[in-house]
């Protein structure tokens, strides 16, 4: 295809010329008298590789790729990528935010579980002390009274023991008593008292 | 007859004609063309998507929720992954590539519906070589500038695979040099292959549903013509979708090799 300025400018009418050569030639159809027309030019498969065509479209493709591009780099990649940037921060700041007051729970929860044990033990000592003390209180008390009680009793035991050592005196009494009066009633005749005496310690 | 030609539609037809520009003894030439149309139209209109989309709203709405799930797919599944932190830079430029290849691949199949009102100034830009070519071109240098100003002479080092024994490093440093010389060539060719590829095939079997459809007119045997047609009209339905699909990947094929390029240069020497 010749490159001249005539050529590029060329109406539609030629380029529809040169695009059914193209296509005779690529359908392998024998050329038309139009392609004969066309002369000198070379064969085209493809009108793409009409390379007349090709200046233009680079160029504007090019002023159009770099305005687009100037547009993405200043407008809307920022604000794109600043949206979800932002929107991925709020997010995380969220869940952080939510596991932070979580953990602050829990910390307050084990806190209350800790006091509460705490303040159990605390109640067991306190009863535990008081139980304790309450032991003693009575172990003591019952140990004074126990002494009193035994004092007591050794008195009282020995106050017994006194009364039957005294009975028991005037029981021998009233042995020699009787022994002196039975004799006497019965033998008409006083016995003297080391022999009643006798009798009775013989006897007892 | 320009109604059943394939290729026709690939044809760069002048809309506003301007003057050329002499640059040296070519003629530049400006004109405002179908293909310079689609991708005025592209570039606006990802443009007010993308404006309605960077309303930095905490909740999004549907076109922030649009505009925040294109981005994301450079950004958080190629940009970040392949270069790390140090790819941000680099997030602007991957998203223009994948946002214009995606709306220009997009507006190609979803406006062909307007040639059926007889609307002919639809286009697919990225059906043109000069404009993949260009696309390419331009990642190419974009990594060549990368590698050098973050660099320096050690962006050579990138031919020279680490660990590799003395005698082997003039081999691989060829065929690693003709690798990445030929980058432009393959990220070009893939992009308008693919989409000149999908939008003849559809053509074809158009005219297959009118041809088959015109035979079956003629009645008798030749009514099984409208079976064919019918056959051939489900299978525009099934490529669309299939087109659609090669619309999206063929972006993001695009946008992730800039990334694996870029992520060579940028993390150089680092085994990233």
């Amino acid at each position: 295809m010749a490159a001249t300025p005539n050529t590029v400018t060329s109406t539609e009418e030629a380029t529809d010329a040169r695009l059914e050569r193209g296509v005779a030639r690529a359908a392998g159809v024998p050329r038309t008298a139009k392609t004969h027309a066309g002369g000198e030019q070379k064969a085209q498969g493809l009108p793409q590789f009409d390379t007349t065509q090709w200046g233009g479209q680079a160029v504007w493709f090019l002023i159009i790729f770099g305005v687009v591009l100037a547009l993405m780099r200043f407008v809307f990649v920022p604000r794109i990528g600043g949206a979800i940037e932002a929107r991925e921060s709020k997010i995380s700041g969220d869940i952080s935010e939510a596991r932070r007051l979580k953990d602050e729970a829990d910390a307050q929860a084990a806190a209350a579980a800790a006091e509460t044990a705490q303040a159990r033990a605390e109640a067991l000592k306190v009863a535990s002390d008081a139980r304790t003390k309450a032991q003693a209180e009575i172990a003591a008390t019952m140990a004074v009274e126990e002494a009193r009680i035994g004092e007591t009793m050794a008195k009282a035991e020995a106050e017994i023991a006194a009364a039957r050592d005294a009975a028991m005196g005037n029981v021998r009494g009233i042995a020699v008593d009787a022994a002196r009066a039975i004799v006497e009633k019965l033998t008409g005749k006083a016995p003297s008292a080391g022999e009643v005496d006798a009798a009775v310690a013989g006897r007892a | 007859m320009a109604a059943i030609d394939p290729l026709h539609q690939f044809l760069v037809r002048k809309i506003v004609e301007l003057p050329p520009i002499p640059i040296g003894g070519y003629a530049l030439d400006m004109s405002i063309t179908n293909s310079v149309l689609m991708m005025l139209i592209a570039a606006t209109l990802l443009s007010v998507v993308l404006a309605l989309a960077a309303k930095g709203r905490l909740v999004p709405d549907r076109m922030q929720a649009v505009g925040e799930g294109f981005y994301e797919v450079i950004e958080s599944t190629l940009v970040t992954p392949i270069i790390g932190e140090g790819g941000k830079p680099y997030v602007p430029f991957i998203f223009t590539i994948f946002m214009m290849i995606l709306t220009m691949n997009l507006l190609g199949i979803v406006l062909a519906l307007g040639a059926l009102g007889g609307q002919n100034w639809t286009f697919t830009p990225t059906g043109q070589l000069a404009i993949t070519a260009t696309l390419a071109v331009l990642t190419f240098l974009a990594v060549l500038g990368v590698g050098f100003v973050k660099n320096g002479l050690g962006f050579f080092k990138l031919f020279v695979p680490a660990g590799l024994p003395v005698v082997m490093i003039p081999f691989m440093a060829i065929i690693e040099l003709i690798s990445f010389v030929v980058r432009p060539l393959t990220l070009a060719m893939r992009l308008f292959g693919n989409i000149v590829g999908g939008h003849v095939v559809m053509f074809i079997f158009a005219s297959f549903v009118i041809s088959l459809g015109a035979l079956g007119m003629h009645g008798g045997l030749a009514s099984l013509g409208f079976l064919g047609s019918a056959a051939s009209l489900t299978m525009i339905v099934l490529l669309t979708g299939l087109e659609l699909l090669v619309a999206f990947l063929q972006a993001f094929i695009f946008a992730a090799l800039a990334t694996v390029y870029l992520n060579e240069v940028v993390n150089l020497g680092h085994g990233h």
